[in-house]
C-alpha cells in the first residue's frame, strides 16, 4: 500500500493533525463534553464570587459578601423545577446532614440560589426549604432579585439556564464550594454524595487544624 | 466551473448569520443538515481546485487513503458532543467549522472516493454505519445532558437521527452485497 513515500507522508501528516486537532480539542483526551471541559476550566480559574444582592425565605435582603468568612456551599434551582432539582437539593439536603454539626452554621453555609427570581418569592421558598430539612439559617434559599447581577453570576460560574416552552428550565447542575475569601475552590458532581461531603468535611477539618 | 459557483455560493448562504442561527438552533438541524451541507459545499468547489492542482491531489492523494483519513477525522470529531456545544459559544471553533467541513472534508472526499478500491469503500461505509450506530447509542442513553446549549429531548432527537441514519447505510451496503446491478441493464 505505501510503495511510494509521498502517500506515507500525506497518511503521516495527516493522523498527526488528527492527533493534534482532538487532543487540543478535548483538552488532552480530558473533557468530550463542554460541561466536562467547564467544570475543569473553573476548577483551574477559581473565580471570585461577583457580589450580589441575596432575597432569602426570611425575607431578608443582603449583600453576598456577608457571607464571607465562611466557606459557601451552594446550588442553582427553582421550585417549579420537577426534573433534577428536587434531586440536587435532595443530594445537598445528604451532605447539610453529612457534615459535623459543630461546623454547620459557623464554618459553612449551604445556600440554594434560585434563577427563577419571578416565581421564586420568599414565601414560596420558604415554603420549598422545608422539603429539605433546610432551615433558613444555616442552609438558606434565596433569590437574586437584580437580573444583571444574576446573569453575571450565572456566567461567571458557568451555569447555563435555557428556558424551554413550558415555562421550565434546562440547566446544568453541581455544587459548587466557595472558600471564605469568596473563591469558588471547587465544582463538584452533584450525583456523587460521597464524594461531596468527605471534600467539604475534609477542607473543614483542615481549616480547623491550621486555627489551633 | 458551475460546481464551483454553487459551492461556494451554498457556503456563502450557510454563513449568512440568520441561516447561521436558525439551522444551529436546533441540534439535529446543526449536525445532520448544516454539517452535511457544508461538506457538500467543498464536494463541489473540489473539481475546480482538481483542475487547478492537478499534481497536487495526484501526487499526495494518489491511492486515497489519505485524503479518506483526513475526510473520517474531521467528520469524527464534529460528532463530538463538545465540539457542537463550542460551535455556538466560541467564534473560533466556529470560524474553524466553516473552513474544515468544506474543505478538509468535502474536498478530500470528492477526490478519494473514486480512487477507493470497493473494498475501502466499503470499509469506510461500515465505520460510519457503526459510529453512528455508537453515536446514536450515546445521545438516547447518555442519562445527562451531553452538550449545554440544547435540551436533552432535542439530545434523544439527534440520537434517534444517528439510529435511522446508520439504519439506512445498513440498507444501503445489504444492497450492495446482495444486487449486482449489471444483471438490470
Amino acid at each position: 500500500m505505501f510503495k511510494d513515500w509521498h502517500t506515507l507522508l500525506a497518511c503521516s501528516v495527516v493522523l498527526l493533525f488528527g492527533f493534534v486537532l482532538f487532543y487540543l480539542g478535548t483538552d488532552g483526551f480530558q473533557a468530550y463534553t463542554a460541561e466536562t471541559a467547564r467544570v475543569n476550566q473553573l476548577i483551574t480559574d477559581q473565580p471570585e464570587f461577583p457580589d450580589v444582592v441575596l432575597e432569602d425565605s426570611n425575607g431578608r435582603s443582603y449583600h453576598v459578601s456577608e457571607l464571607q468568612g465562611s466557606y459557601v456551599f451552594i446550588t442553582f434551582m427553582y421550585t417549579s423545577c420537577g426534573t433534577v432539582c428536587p434531586i440536587l437539593e435532595m443530594n445537598m439536603a445528604q451532605v447539610y446532614r453529612a457534615v459535623p454539626e459543630r461546623y454547620i452554621g459557623e464554618e459553612i453555609i449551604f445556600l440554594s440560589i434560585s434563577f427563577d427570581p419571578e416565581r421564586d418569592d420568599p414565601a414560596t421558598l420558604d415554603k420549598y426549604k422545608e422539603h429539605f430539612g433546610a432551615d433558613g439559617d444555616t442552609w438558606r434559599m434565596a433569590r437574586i432579585n437584580n437580573q444583571e447581577e444574576l446573569e453575571k453570576l450565572l456566567s461567571t460560574f458557568g451555569v447555563i439556564v435555557i428556558p424551554d416552552d413550558s415555562g421550565n428550565f434546562a440547566h446544568n447542575s453541581a455544587f459548587y464550594f466557595v472558600d471564605p475569601q469568596g473563591m469558588l475552590i471547587d465544582v463538584m458532581d452533584y450525583t456523587d454524595v460521597n464524594n461531596a461531603a468527605e471534600r467539604v468535611i475534609s477542607t473543614l477539618q483542615k481549616e480547623e487544624g491550621e486555627d489551633r | 466551473m458551475n460546481q464551483l459557483i454553487i459551492g461556494a455560493l451554498l457556503l456563502l448562504v450557510l454563513a449568512l448569520p440568520p441561516v447561521r442561527h436558525l439551522l444551529e438552533s436546533i441540534m439535529i438541524v446543526h449536525m445532520h443538515m448544516q454539517m452535511p451541507l457544508l461538506v457538500v459545499a467543498g464536494f463541489l468547489t473540489a473539481k475546480y481546485m482538481q483542475e487547478k492542482l492537478p499534481g497536487f491531489f495526484k501526487k499526495w492523494n494518489r491511492n486515497g487513503l489519505p485524503g479518506i483519513l483526513l475526510f473520517v477525522i474531521i467528520m469524527v470529531y464534529w460528532t463530538l458532543p463538545r465540539t457542537m456545544d463550542e460551535a455556538l459559544t466560541v467564534p473560533a471553533v466556529e470560524i474553524f467549522k466553516y473552513v474544515s467541513l468544506p474543505f478538509l472534508a468535502g474536498v478530500p472526499l470528492r477526490d478519494s472516493w473514486k480512487k477507493l478500491s470497493v473494498s475501502g469503500k466499503n470499509t469506510v461505509f461500515t465505520g460510519f454505519t457503526m459510529l453512528f450506530f455508537g453515536m446514536g447509542w450515546l445521545y438516547i442513553k447518555s442519562p445527562e445532558q451531553l452538550c449545554n446549549n440544547y435540551l436533552l429531548v432535542e439530545q434523544l432527537t439527534l440520537g434517534w437521527g444517528f439510529v435511522t441514519m446508520a439504519v439506512c447505510m445498513v440498507v444501503y451496503l445489504v444492497y450492495k452485497a446482495l444486487v449486482d446491478p449489471s444483471e438490470y441493464e
